[in-house]
């Protein structure tokens, strides 16, 4: 009797939803074999699990160990096509999620795999930079500064020794993409990686990757091994080694000099900009650090040309926008559209509004330094410009929706304190700036505080601002004064008498 | 120097750290990495008794500031042992816009403790984490590792149960 092939992901938020009870449930059967692959991203629909069938895939979404026979016998699954989820995004660095199997090299180059690399390989490491510049592809890890003129930098630069960085740090609450790619699709990662090292002229790299995420780095651990294996760990006819490296709870360590300093094994403490890392960065040798989204972007940019990349988007970001939906809505999960859609677009095509009946208060996006957004402003389009034009982040592509039992001046207070908590320490803005606030926030909570004490806020978040010497301290106030400024009754109605 | 020996307090190495230390000593030229060999103590012994951390700068060549520094920077390195069984339950943005602060209720009354403290029969540990990368699925409890999502108040007996 042939068995029947059952496609489940190995993604962590696929696990915790219940895949691995399933696993563990059906493994020792005779009639199925269990395949582990990628996750789409529809965490909503988790546990989900597929077939293959004359019309492509099939899915049974939230099975239970029980839904075993339906499955076998082939009833109630519907086309992963047909999956509205799915089927309205438009999905390139993520279009194989949910097919690849996240350590099979076979499987990885059938999907297209090594086809950036194959074409950066046959170009000069100016003419690698050059397809970057045409593709205008913009940093993904929040700072979106052009990938292109960093490169160009390092490249340019004499040095014995040059690095390639992956900030694996994603600290961001809200967001999980690089976590995503990491467990799921390790080579693009690493394919994304090798391109930068031949471009600049690389020998080493490194992925920092951030200590919750233990499945990501053991993933990644595996991948390179494979490709080593494969023989695919080289740059210019040397070897290119890459080395993954824990992080430690540490949030400021996503800010790219702190990175540095952890990976050389110090505090996580920020540098002074100049010199950018691209000048000199790890070990005091030009160094890319990008994102791991940004990395696993640029094989696509190669195979297909920058131009390709180009052609999507708005006039100041091109290309896709990942964002990763989260908190109170109906429908969770990863989201790949061309960057141009509104917030509320993404909220209701996507999120299909808001969970069992809540109601939306406000929308935070770019992670805790991001600002809140309340329903009159969702008409803004999702791309840089606009974001910066509101004094907002599109950061790391997270959204969290929040409903209105939150009470705003609790969490104001809760991502002030995270700040203080994870301060480096380096510059008095943001060490004694953050914990000033979180202690004016703490007396409002307690019912002493005046309305000097909120002037006296405002103002050190104006302080905070513009003098703090990363985004941490600088964007620090921003979520509080947004809160603040949509609604001030929370917290003027707790002020002294 | 004079200072540093007359406080430096000699304490017998537990089996393995001596080990340990020798190997993880920087090979000629390279620049000792205090995080690593704190991370590989950590994970050999689950915690960092801060006694050892002349040992430690020593077989760096780095000072016991420089330890003591990265030691107290970095959350995970944890300086004291730990229940045996950890639970980390998610305060980032998605699982508070899903109520944590019910989960967290009902694990502190379960246990009897507070977030941050081990129970007295040294059982538990419960400890607050900012984000597992599990936001689509929020609230978020990782007991030992092993990462819950969807968790609801009413689940947590149950969840506590199997480690009972």
């Amino acid at each position: 009797m042939s068995r029947i092939r059952l496609y489940l992901s190995n993604d962590t938020s696929s696990c915790a939803a219940g895949t691995e009870r399933l696993v563990e449930a059906w493994r020792k059967r005779s009639d199925v074999e269990l395949v582990r692959t990628s996750s789409r991203g529809a965490f909503f629909l988790e546990p989900m699990v597929e077939r293959e069938s004359p019309e492509g895939r099939l899915a049974w979404c939230r099975v239970t160990a029980d839904d075993l026979p339906k499955i076998l016998a082939g009833e109630g699954g519907i086309p992963v096509s047909a999956i509205p989820f799915l089927s309205m995004q438009t999905r390139h660095t993520f279009a194989t999620f949910g097919v690849t199997e996240p350590l099979s090299v076979e499987a990885y180059q059938a999907q297209g795999g090594l086809a950036g690399l194959r074409a950066a390989q046959a170009m000069s490491p100016p003419a690698i930079i050059l397809e970057l510049k045409a593709s205008r592809l913009r940093g993904r890890g929040g700072a979106a500064f052009p990938v292109w003129k960093k490169w160009d930098v390092a490249a340019t630069e004499e040095a014995d020794r040059k690095y390639v960085v992956a900030n694996a740090d994603e600290g961001d609450a809200g967001t999980y993409c690089d976590r995503m790619i990491m467990e799921g699709d390790p080579f693009r990662l690493i394919e994304g990686m090798l391109i930068c090292a031949r471009a600049i002229g690389a020998g080493a790299g490194y992925i920092y990757c951030r200590q919750e995420y233990p499945a990501a780095r053991a993933t990644v651990q595996a991948a390179i091994r494979a490709a080593g294996e494969a023989g695919w760990l080289e740059s210019g006819g040397k070897p290119f080694v890459i080395e993954v490296v824990s992080g430690a709870g540490s949030y400021v360590c996503g800010e790219e000099t702190a990175l540095l300093e952890s990976l050389e094994g110090r505090r996580g403490v920020v540098r002074a900009r100049p010199p950018h890392p691209a000048q000199s960065g790890l070990y005091g040798k030009p160094t890319i650090v990008s994102n791991v989204l940004t990395f696993a972007t640029v094989p696509n940019i190669l195979a297909r040309g920058g131009s390709w990349h180009a052609s999507m988007g708005t006039e100041g970001s091109r290309g896709t926008a990942v964002l990763q939906l989260g908190g109170r809505v109906r429908q969770p999960g990863l989201i790949e559209v061309p960057f141009g859609l509104t917030l509320r677009e993404v909220l209701d095509q996507f999120g299909q509004g808001m969970a069992d009946g809540a109601r939306l208060k406000a929308v935070q996006v770019g992670g805790p330094l991001g600002s809140l957004f309340t329903d009159a402003q969702l008409d803004i389009p999702i791309c840089f410009d606009a974001f910066a034009k509101a004094e907002a982040i599109l950061g790391h592509g997270g959204i969290v929706v929040f409903d209105d039992e939150t009470d705003m001046l609790e969490l104001s207070r809760h991502l002030m304190a995270f700040v203080a908590d994870e301060s480096c320490g380096k510059c008095v803005p943001c060490r004694i700036g953050s914990l000033r606030a979180r202690e004016i926030l703490d007396t409002i909570q307690r019912g002493r505080a005046t309305a000097a004490d909120l002037s006296l806020l405002t103002e050190l978040g104006d302080t905070m601002k513009a003098t703090s010497l990363c985004g941490l301290g600088a964007r620090a106030p921003y979520p509080v004064l947004s809160a603040l400024e949509h609604f001030p009754m929370e917290f003027h109605s707790r002020l002294q008498r | 120097m004079l200072a540093l020996k007359r406080y430096a307090v000699k304490t017998a190495l537990p089996n393995g750290l001596d080990n340990l230390l020798a190997h993880a000593r920087p090979s000629h030229g390279d620049p000792p990495n205090i995080l690593r060999i704190l991370h590989a103590v950590c994970e050999v012994y689950g915690y960092i008794d801060p006694q050892f951390i002349p040992a430690i700068a020593q077989s760096q060549g780095v000072t016991e500031a420089d330890v003591a520094g990265v030691l107290s920077y970095y959350p995970s390195l944890y300086t004291q042992p730990a229940g045996r069984h950890r639970i980390q339950v998610c305060l980032g943005e998605s699982c508070l816009a899903n109520r944590c602060d019910r989960v967290v209720e009902a694990i502190q009354s379960a246990l009897g403790i507070p977030l941050g403290q081990t129970t007295p029969d040294g059982r538990f540990t419960l400890e607050p984490v900012s984000c597992v990368g599990n936001c689509a699925l929020s609230p978020s409890v990782r007991i030992d590792g092993a990462l819950q999502g969807r968790v609801r108040p009413g689940d947590v007996p149950r969840l506590l149960d199997r480690y009972r």
